[in-house]
């Protein structure tokens, strides 16, 4: 005897036209949101990979907001002692000028009087403020770092010798400032030290050049303090275009991890289409099967 | 010798009997599309013979009963996967609800708040004395502690309604059980008669098969076509005519139901059908997708606490807590979490007390690389929550998958032993009817003989 057959077909029937409805669901949904991960469950390895991703990629963001701040920041410094230097090269060529014996007393008076204003013009460029904060305070910001004692011209550093580092990209970090203190106060040629000593030499007629060999080397002291500028802007930079390289990476990496390929859906899309044709028209073809009733009068 | 009057005797009965194979065959017709229906064959049986002198003559044929066709070993298989199913569709369809929370692939979920929140700290770092960062940190914190909190209320939420499908579930096997006591009584009561019992049973099953949706049930034979149903760890359901109800009654400290038989709490011992399901999400998923919040929340809270108490505010102050103090235990930490500072001057982004300094905020942002929930960082443990939600639930589906597919087939195995053919009814209807039609023709033929001997005799 042979085995008896399920008459029923139509479960098995109805199942395959369902699978061909999810197929086609899946695959528009995947077309619809340019995701292969619509759901936890659609891969749930790619979905927890996809929180480091995420995670990563927006921090970079932020380590290029970050960047843009400090480039602003950088940047003013730079041009503040940039104009230092402007100032100091023209106080090299007052000490000059004032060490000419032919000049008297009341010349160099007048001369001294210039340097009296560089001085003070000094002063204020060593306050100078980005957004709010002093530049050259060392980490306290919020108080004005240099006080001038405009009777003696001598200069008080009220600010602390601390630097802030701040990250450029993961495991990355970068100095974020210079204290005034090693600026303007440094031991190896002092820029208020020089200006108030070749004010004082200008005034009383002594030792003059050897106040403008002072003031020769608080000048190349500030140019080898700049280049700390100039290097952490190139850093920055460096820093800027690994960032936007890694955020190409990451999102190259999410495509790969949740991103559909649309070659590939639209071909499972057309595919599922098809399936459902063809088993739509089996269906109908099995349930309009003749049976033996049809065949007795 | 058999007698005429002997002959038309079997005719007789031979048209009674094909009579009652084709109503059968007519009711066979008429059930095609009945679900739970299995076929019925009119058993017909020949008589005994009769010794006439030492010739044996048969005395035709008689129509002994009525069976109906079923495999009892493929309807307990088909009621088994039918649990496993139950299982299935209802913790997947639950499942989905709470893995909606946290669709990463999308963006809705807590890395971005997490994200967020590390990243307002980098901000802070590159520019700690402003005003905006400081408010920033604050607005960052407030949006992580606002998505803990949704988080975990909307698992609340999603943890309710299932404890409400609880209660009903619980309703629909007491209501499945109770019929089919009563129906338990029928099929005995038709078996002790000798009757065919084989439409109730028909029934029996049909509800069987719903109650095997809803509730692990194991089938006792207790003789007589009488079914014994208990859940697998043996809390009864049904014996013989009576049905056992299942009671609810909530937990003192959860508010969630818990099942009872007899007075004993079943909640744990219900392995299958879509009460198992229910309470699988109720009672496992959710509560422990919660405690892995729980205890991101209370270890982040802690850690970035302990760090800004370390550090200095804008104004030289030492740092206070950032969230308010996460509950002994961390239990109940994420629906909880509070950022309890809103003067931004109070972040502590310094760790020497000056306003510029940022060593504290970046020690803060630091934490993110940092083991500190369970031996993981934040994210890799967060990320670990997100994979386990989707691991269960996409192995879920692939056992409902293959599940759907054995179900599927048994049911086609079935079908082959109790399922109506027409074509089959209709050869047998053409079988009937010809030996209905050659049966009344026997009469006939009789019935003319027995004249003619009548007018042999002469009136």
């Amino acid at each position: 005897m042979s085995i008896r057959i399920n008459p029923n077909l139509l479960p098995d029937l109805l199942a395959a036209v369902q699978q061909n409805d999810v197929n086609q669901n899946v695959a528009t949904q995947e077309l619809a949101s340019g995701r292969a991960v619509n759901q936890l469950s659609d891969n749930p390895a790619a979905a927890a990979a996809i929180v480091a991703n995420h995670h990563q990629s927006s921090q970079d963001d932020q380590f290029l907001q970050n960047i843009t701040t400090l480039q602003s920041k950088f940047q003013v410094a730079d041009s503040t002692l940039s104009n230092v230097v402007t100032v100091l090269t023209r106080a090299i060529s007052l000490g000059t000028e004032g060490a000419n014996g032919t000049l008297n007393q009341s010349e160099r008076q007048a001369i001294a009087s210039e340097v009296q204003g560089l001085i003070s013009q000094t002063a204020s460029l060593a306050n100078t403020t980005y957004q709010g904060t002093y530049l050259f305070g060392g980490t306290a910001v919020t108080a004005q770092p240099f006080t001038l004692n405009t009777s003696t011209f001598a200069v008080t550093y009220n600010g602390n010798n601390n630097t802030a580092s701040v990250q450029l990209s993961t495991g990355n970090s970068i100095g974020a400032n210079l204290p005034g203190s090693q600026l303007f106060q440094n031991a190896s040629g002092s820029v208020f030290g020089a200006l108030q000593a070749l004010n004082t030499a200008l005034t009383s007629g002594n030792n003059i050049p050897a106040a403008v060999t002072q003031v020769q080397n608080a000048l190349s002291q500030i140019n080898t303090q700049r280049v700390f500028y100039g290097n952490a802007l190139n850093q920055i930079n460096l820093s800027e275009t690994f960032l936007n390289q890694d955020k190409v990476n990451l999102s190259s990496q999410e495509n790969a991890l949740i991103g559909v390929d649309p070659a590939k859906a639209a071909s499972d899309l057309i595919q599922a289409q098809v399936a459902k044709q063809s088993t739509l028209s089996a269906t109908g073809r099995i349930l309009n099967l003749p049976t033996l009733l049809d065949f007795i009068k | 010798m058999g007698s005429l009057s002997a002959g038309l005797n079997i005719a007789l009965q031979s048209l009674l009997t094909e009579q009652g194979a084709i109503s059968t065959t007519s009711n066979n017709i008429a059930n095609v599309n009945t679900p739970g229906y299995a076929r019925q064959r009119a058993d017909l049986l020949e008589n005994s013979p009769v010794l006439i002198g030492n010739l044996t003559f048969g005395t035709g044929v008689h129509l002994q009963g009525v069976t109906s066709l079923r495999d009892p070993i493929l309807d307990i298989r088909v009621n088994q996967e039918t649990q496993q199913q139950g299982q299935l569709s209802a913790f997947i369809s639950t499942g989905q609800q709470i893995q909606a929370l946290f669709n990463e692939a999308s963006g809705t979920g807590l890395q971005a708040p997490l994200t967020a929140f590390f990243n307002s700290f980098s901000r802070l770092s590159s520019d700690p004395s402003n005003l905006n960062a400081r408010q920033g940190v604050l607005t960052a914190a407030q949006n992580l502690a606002t998505a803990f909190n949704r988080t975990s209320s909307n698992l609340t939420t999603v943890q309710r309604n299932v404890d409400l499908s609880v209660t009903q579930s619980v309703n629909q096997i007491n209501a499945l059980t109770s019929q089919i006591a009563s129906v338990n009584a029928q099929v005995n009561a038709a078996t002790n008669a000798g009757q065919n019992p084989g439409p109730f049973i028909d029934q029996r099953q049909q509800l069987l098969n719903q109650l095997s949706s809803l509730v692990d049930v194991s089938e006792i034979d207790a003789g007589n076509g009488s079914l014994t149903l208990t859940t697998s760890s043996g809390a009864p359901l049904v014996v013989g005519n009576q049905a056992f109800q299942l009671t609810t009654q909530p937990d003192l400290n959860t508010g969630l139901q818990h099942i009872f038989s007899q007075g004993t709490d079943i909640t744990a011992k219900i392995t299958a059908g879509q009460l198992a399901g229910q309470l699988q999400v109720r009672d496992k998923e959710i509560p422990s997708v919660q405690s892995s919040l729980d205890t991101l929340a209370a270890n982040l809270a802690t850690a970035v606490n302990t760090q800004h108490q370390a550090g200095f505010d804008l104004n030289g102050a030492a740092g206070s807590n950032l969230f308010a103090p996460p509950p002994a235990g961390g239990v109940g930490a994420a629906s909880s979490l509070k950022v309890v500072i809103t003067d931004p001057t109070k972040v502590a982004a310094s760790q020497d007390g000056t306003s510029g300094d940022n060593a504290n905020a970046n020690a803060i942002l630091a934490l993110q690389n940092q083991t500190i929930v369970n031996g993981q960082n934040p994210l890799n443990f967060y990320s670990g929550v997100v994979f386990n939600l989707g691991n269960d639930i996409s192995t879920a589906q692939g056992n409902q998958q293959a599940g759907d597919l054995v179900l599927r087939q048994i049911q086609n195995l079935q079908g082959g032993v109790s399922g109506v053919d027409i074509n089959e009814e209709a050869a047998n209807l053409i079988r009937f009817q010809n030996a209905y039609q050659a049966a009344a023709h026997v009469a006939s033929v009789i019935d003319s003989l027995l004249q003619t001997t009548i007018d042999i005799v002469g009136p």
